[in-house]
């Protein structure tokens, strides 16, 4: 029995299921359309990864980490993963992302303890890479069942606003703009600069800004807005990318629900790959992605 | 003799002894509490040592109480207890059966063959299951038992099954056991009667475990044990109570009683080892059973099941639980193997029970009352309903479908089910229908057309069998379809959606399709449905003219596919209901925004395909007759995503979500709509800190109590008094909850440990499983969670090994048990190993050796080892006589820690003990090392110094075997 998909489109996402299912999937026509026919080598690098970790530079660690983080907890033996490759880039959710917002909703699901932690070592930007992050999960037996259908108040809003090879107030005048506009909701916002120098500091030069809001029932809704990579596009002021950093994340409050638009696909999976239980959870409108 | 009165003891009242007996009365009380004070040195600490260990004791024996605590997953209406009685023959099995049918039913059954279900009590049924001494059945038996009575002759004393079963229980996971004594009436001496109960009392305890109930059944009156101790037995079985096992609870079963052969009776004719399709009936126990899942039945093999679907219940709990005992029509008795169950519908006929106990077969009529159906009928009318029943299980989805349901609109429902199909297809594969357009519908609709008139030529040719007036009358109707079938077409193309007609026109298509291939085949052999294509054909073109009649009616069909396609709120899932609520409500404050927002969601929720379909497959008809009259200009909307999931077949693979609707967050109203998200914002009226701070008032201060009910008096008016009061009401309710709330967590939780903590949870957790389906159909419900255990389920299954169906003997248990998602798959498992210290022979690699390992019965060959000190897997010729190994087998993935046992072979009975080993499943790990020392035999060819070089022939020459 093997289940047949055409395209390359949830890629991830089929590759990732079917190892949970142990059920083989065959996915044909991959780009049969585009001039480059075929796997891309971040695919191919994908495919890698399930076995084994060097991921490639053209999608960020983020891409690699979301599967991780489907899997991590129902392998065998507990995760460690050091992953090298791109920390931020404007397409796919950030480290900095994934680890503000999945491993709270991990904790949720009952997947805690000392060995759940993303740790960013060396943060590397897009187009050259050269950042660190170091994985860690615990197995799990089973998952808890969860009941997330308060969101709550938002509570406090925090950020990270990261700046490497450029100059560091460039973080500051990225925690200003975006303090402006959140201001006017609550005080209590902190944003960390977080200015990384040297060995840690990749290859390229980029900034940006990831912010949480974090409600008194635990949920964190998550935003971020990468600087456009070196060599591509039109450079972005901080002002702006602050601003509009503070505009997503309002946007992802508006949107509501007790998971953020990123990870509605890992609570689902892990509310699905639970026990029997039933669980509840409230999703604000799905994204494509999920 | 006069009774001499006797002097009265007469009290002191005074002197010193009363002085005394006084003043021990008043330090009474007090003597006993100053104990301590009294005589400090008996309670002193005389050894800290041992202080320490009585309250290490004393804490061991608390724990030791403790069981982990599950969450209470037992349905509302759990299945049947499943009473296995086993024992060697001659011991009064049947005997015991019988009398407990006869204690609880008040019913006689004289010829005990298959599962027995009685209703034992308000709340209880019994499944009473008698296992003939054969180590399969005892095997299979013990995986489902709940309840086992184990009947022990006394009068011989213990015998090897008895321990081979407990041996086989113990590693299945232990159901309850309860022995009995039988045959004592055998004992003529009163003190060689009690000395033997003893020792076999305290052997069973050994056994089983300290206190294990023993059950004497003293002798016999008229061919039946008395009845005083069979009512005694029943009570106790009517009380016991079980913990659910660890397989048990994970994998879904049925245990059946009831088989039916569904097979066509003429593919038999043909091929008399043909496979069987066969309908097994039975309680679902254990967790919930999924549909279309893989089964395994011990001693066939794997199967996955066609269709699952659930029947009324034959032997229901009675409705209205009532303080006095069961009246005689409540005690029901439901035993289809043996013959017994009154009358029974269902979907493949009725069965009345007759007083002779044999079963008679009605088949059922499915077709309308026509002329030409009543011919057909007068011909061969047995095969017309089989076929057509048939034809109802292979296409339903759902158990719902009654036969009345298919004579009024059977292609609705049929039409409706390929709808599911495609429907989950979809789900499955991002784009699989691109290519229909109008022009191919067309033309299939003419090779349909041809299609069937070369039916209608062979039809000619091959219906020789049947009478001449038959097809006569059969002719007729297709001529007047195929006039029919051009109306058709506007109905659907009313409905201006070209998703619609491609649908319909494919599940056409598809139909044109099965019906040319059989054509092609021209083997009447091979054929799905009856011995005759021309009665095949006649059948479909029936079933379409009635469709075709449906759709000049009006176009109900059009619009109740339709709705299907509706992806209204109401159908989506309760999350995003839920969502939906929950934005508005936020919103609400702000008329117009809220206004606008919700027109955007509804316009999100269009464009967004029905979750609840894609997920759980079918809905269930009833929802969508409720939703019949939405507007139709959503399904435009619909299939908008269908037509841009192709174009999305190779998008980029990114979870990251840019939102589209942008909102300018500069205004300030767009502002103000998120504002009541953060703690700032405004509260709801429950959660307000003011509102809170004030009713803490209320609570607290008496004299604010008077001011509030004035505060109030004044701001409500006349008119809606009565509201008022019910809104104060239900406030004062709120606080009293919430003033029990926190008294209960003052006082309770003081002495609450992790345990009480845990076991609160799981209550929780149990109670919103319980809730979260409570009302929602049985139709809806079993889309949602599978069917669920208690459901007396039939469950049909596609090729069986035809030797199932022929040397079938209900007294041989017919266990369906579920597999998990990759228990389907074989692989290589690694477990630990213990040869049974009563096995007279230890085992050899490489022999053979049959297995019983979760739901299966395998033959594999081991291969033995044991882990030496420095980590490495040493091979073992034999097993040790009185020590773990390791195994490695090639056999079905079982999860770890799932215990198994070994027999060298199933057939016979041999005078030892049968059961070879027992062990548990360690790892399933692809790539395991065993490592074997060989000797290579060589000759030195060199020396150098203090090194010689030696060289080794092949490895067939120099010893070594593979």
């Amino acid at each position: 029995k093997i289940l047949t998909f055409e395209g390359c489109s949830c890629f991830r996402q089929r590759l990732v299921l079917s190892t949970l299912s142990v059920k083989r999937v065959k996915i044909p026509n991959i780009r049969s359309k585009d001039d480059n026919l075929g796997l891309r080598d971040f695919e191919v690098s994908f495919i890698r990864l399930l076995d084994k970790h060097e991921c490639n530079v053209q999608r960020s660690i983020g891409y690699y980490l979301e599967a991780l983080l489907m899997l991590a907890p129902f392998v065998k033996t507990p995760l460690r993963a050091a992953l090298k490759g791109v920390t931020n880039d404007p397409t796919d959710p950030s480290v900095d992302l994934l680890k503000v917002t999945a491993i709270p909703l991990m904790k949720k699901f009952g997947i805690d303890g000392d060995g759940l932690e993303i740790k960013v070592l060396k943060r590397g930007m897009a187009p050259a890479g050269g950042g660190e992050v170091l994985f860690t999960c615990p197995v799990r037996r089973s998952m808890k069942p969860v009941q997330l259908t308060e969101p709550g108040k938002i509570k406090r809003i925090r950020g990270t606003a990261f700046s490497v090879r450029v100059s560091p107030q460039m973080a500051n005048r990225i925690v200003d703009s975006a303090r402006s506009i959140l201001n006017k909701f609550i005080p209590d916002i902190y944003i960390y600069t977080d200015h990384m120098k040297g060995a840690s500091s990749g290859k390229s030069p980029g900034f940006g800004l990831t912010l949480v809001a974090e409600t008194v029932n635990g949920t964190f809704l998550g935003a971020e807005v990468m600087s456009t990579p070196q060599g591509q596009g039109d450079p972005v002021l901080p002002e702006d990318l602050g601003r509009n950093c503070a505009k997503l994340l309002l946007e992802e409050i508006y949107r509501g629900g007790c998971v953020d638009s990123t990870n509605q696909s890992l609570a689902l999976l892990y509310m699905t790959l639970g026990q029997q239980d039933v669980s509840k959870s409230l999703l604000g409108p799905l994204s494509p992605y999920t | 003799m006069e009774k001499k009165e006797q002097k009265r003891h007469q009290h002191k009242h005074s002197g010193p002894k009363a002085q005394k007996k006084n003043r021990k009365k008043e330090q009474g009380t007090e003597q006993v509490q100053d104990e301590r004070k009294r005589n400090p040195r008996a309670f002193s600490v005389q050894s800290a040592v041992r202080m320490a260990k009585t309250f290490h004791r004393t804490q061991d024996i608390k724990t030791k109480k403790h069981h982990i605590p599950l969450v209470d997953r037992t349905p509302l209406e759990p299945p049947p207890v499943v009473v296995v009685v086993i024992g060697p023959p001659k011991v009064g099995k049947s005997t015991l059966i019988r009398c407990l049918i006869k204690n609880y039913t008040r019913q006689k059954l004289s010829d005990i063959c298959g599962p027995v279900t009685i209703v034992s009590g308000k709340k209880r049924r019994l499944t009473l299951i008698e296992c003939n001494n054969d180590i399969n059945s005892m095997i299979d038996l013990a995986k489902v038992a709940d309840l086992v009575l184990m009947l022990i002759d006394a009068s011989f004393g213990f015998e090897m099954e008895t321990f081979e079963f407990l041996n086989i229980c113990q590693v299945h996971g232990f159901p309850r056991v309860m022995g009995v004594l039988t045959h004592l009436d055998t004992f003529k001496n009163n003190k060689t009667l009690s000395k033997t109960k003893k020792r076999l009392k305290h052997r069973f305890w050994t056994e089983v475990y300290q206190g294990a109930k023993l059950f004497y059944l003293s002798g016999m009156v008229y061919g039946e044990y008395q009845t005083q101790e069979v009512k005694n037995l029943g009570r106790f079985i009517s009380v016991m109570k079980f913990r659910p096992l660890v397989w048990r609870t994970s994998h879904p079963y049925v245990v059946a009683d009831r088989m039916e052969d569904l097979t066509d009776p003429e593919a038999i004719r043909l091929n008399p080892k043909c496979d069987r399709t066969v309908s097994l009936y039975g309680y679902l126990r254990g967790t919930f059973l999924k549909n279309k899942c893989q089964v395994h039945i011990p001693g066939v093999g794997d199967f996955s099941v066609a269709d699952v679907s659930f029947l009324p219940d034959p032997c229901p709990l009675p409705e209205v639980i009532k303080k006095r005992a069961l009246n005689v029509k409540e005690r029901l008795l439901y035993a289809p193997l043996a013959g017994v169950g009154g009358l029974v519908y269902d979907k493949d006929a009725v069965y009345i029970d007759m007083p002779s106990g044999h079963k008679c077969l009605f088949q059922e009529e499915v077709r309308p009352t026509t002329e030409l159906v009543q011919s057909l009928i007068g011909t061969q009318a047995t095969l017309d309903a089989k076929m057509a029943a048939s034809k109802v299980s292979l296409f339903t989805g759902t158990a719902a479908l009654t036969p009345e349901e298919v004579k009024q609109n059977p292609m609705e429902s049929r039409e409706w089910d390929e709808n599911a199909q495609r429907e989950r297809r979809r789900a499955v594969f991002a784009d699989e229908d691109e290519k229909d357009d109008d022009e191919e519908e067309e033309s299939d609709e003419e090779e349909e057309e041809e299609e069937e008139d070369e039916e209608d030529e062979d039809e000619e040719g091959l219906t020789k069998k049947v009478d001449e007036k038959a097809v006569e009358t059969a002719a007729p109707p297709v001529k007047k379809q195929k006039i029919e079938e051009p109306m058709e077409m506007p109905a659907f193309a009313d409905s201006d959606d070209e998703l619609e007609k491609s649908e319909g026109e494919e599940s056409e298509e598809e139909e044109g399709d099965e019906e040319n291939e059989e054509m092609e085949e021209g083997e009447p052999a091979k054929r799905r449905s009856g011995p005759d294509s021309g009665l095949c054909s006649e059948e479909d073109d029936e079933d379409e003219e009635e469709d075709s009649d449906m759709d000049e009616d009006g176009d109900g069909i059009v619009k109740s596919k339709m709705s299907f396609k509706h992806p209204e709120e109401e159908k989506i899932d309760t999350e995003d209901a839920e969502m939906a609520y929950e934005t508005a409500g936020a919103l609400r404050w702000k008329e117009d925004l809220a206004q606008k927002a919700s027109e955007a969601y509804l316009r999100h929720q269009l464009a967004a395909p029905n979750l609840r379909k894609l997920v759980y497959g079918t809905v269930a008809e009833e929802e969508e007759d409720s939703n019949d009259e939405e507007e139709l200009g959503g399904l435009f909307k619909v299939s908008r995503p269908e037509r841009s999931k192709k174009v999305r077949a190779d998008a980029m693979d990114c979870s990251r979500f840019h939102p589209d609707s942008s909102h300018d967050w500069d205004q300030e109203e767009v502002r103000s709509s998120i504002r009541d998200c953060f703690v700032t914002g405004k509260w709801e009226e429950d959660k307000d800190a003011a509102t809170l701070l004030k009713e803490n008032d209320e609570l607290y201060g008496d004299f604010e109590d008077l001011e509030t009910g004035e505060v109030h008096k004044a701001k409500t008016g006349n008119k809606d008094k009565h509201y008022h009061v019910i809104f104060q009401k239900n406030k004062r309710l709120e606080k009293k909850r919430r003033l029990k709330e926190r008294f209960d967590a003052q006082y309770d939780d003081g002495d609450a440990t992790y345990f009480d903590d845990l076991k609160d949870e799981m209550q929780k957790q149990a109670e919103l499983n319980r809730q979260e389906f409570e009302d929602v159909d049985d139709e809806v419900r079993v889309q949602y969670e599978g069917f669920r255990p208690g459901m007396y389920v039939r469950v049909e299954i596609p090729a069986l090994p035809c030797e199932f169906v022929t040397n079938f003997d209900p007294h041989y248990p017919i266990v369906l048990g579920g597999l998990g998602p990759s228990e389907g798959n074989v692989g290589y498992l690694q477990m630990r190993l213990k040869k049974h210290r009563w096995h007279s022979r230890i085992l050899k690699t490489r022999d053979p050796l049959i297995l019983s390992l979760g739901w299966r019965r395998f033959q594999t060959i081991p291969l033995y080892y044991i882990e030496d000190h420095n980590g490495r897997h040493r091979l073992l010729k034999y097993t040790p006589e009185h020590m773990h190994c390791g195994a490695t087998i090639w056999g079905p993935i079982t999860p770890q820690g799932t215990g198994f046992l070994a027999v060298q072979t199933v057939g016979g009975i041999k005078a030892n003990f049968r059961i070879a080993a027992t062990g548990v499943v360690l790892d399933l790990d692809k790539s395991v090392t065993i490592v074997k020392k060989l000797k290579l035999i060589g000759y030195p060819y060199k020396i150098f110094k203090n090194t010689c070089f030696i060289q080794v022939g092949s490895p067939a020459e120099s010893g070594v075997s593979p």
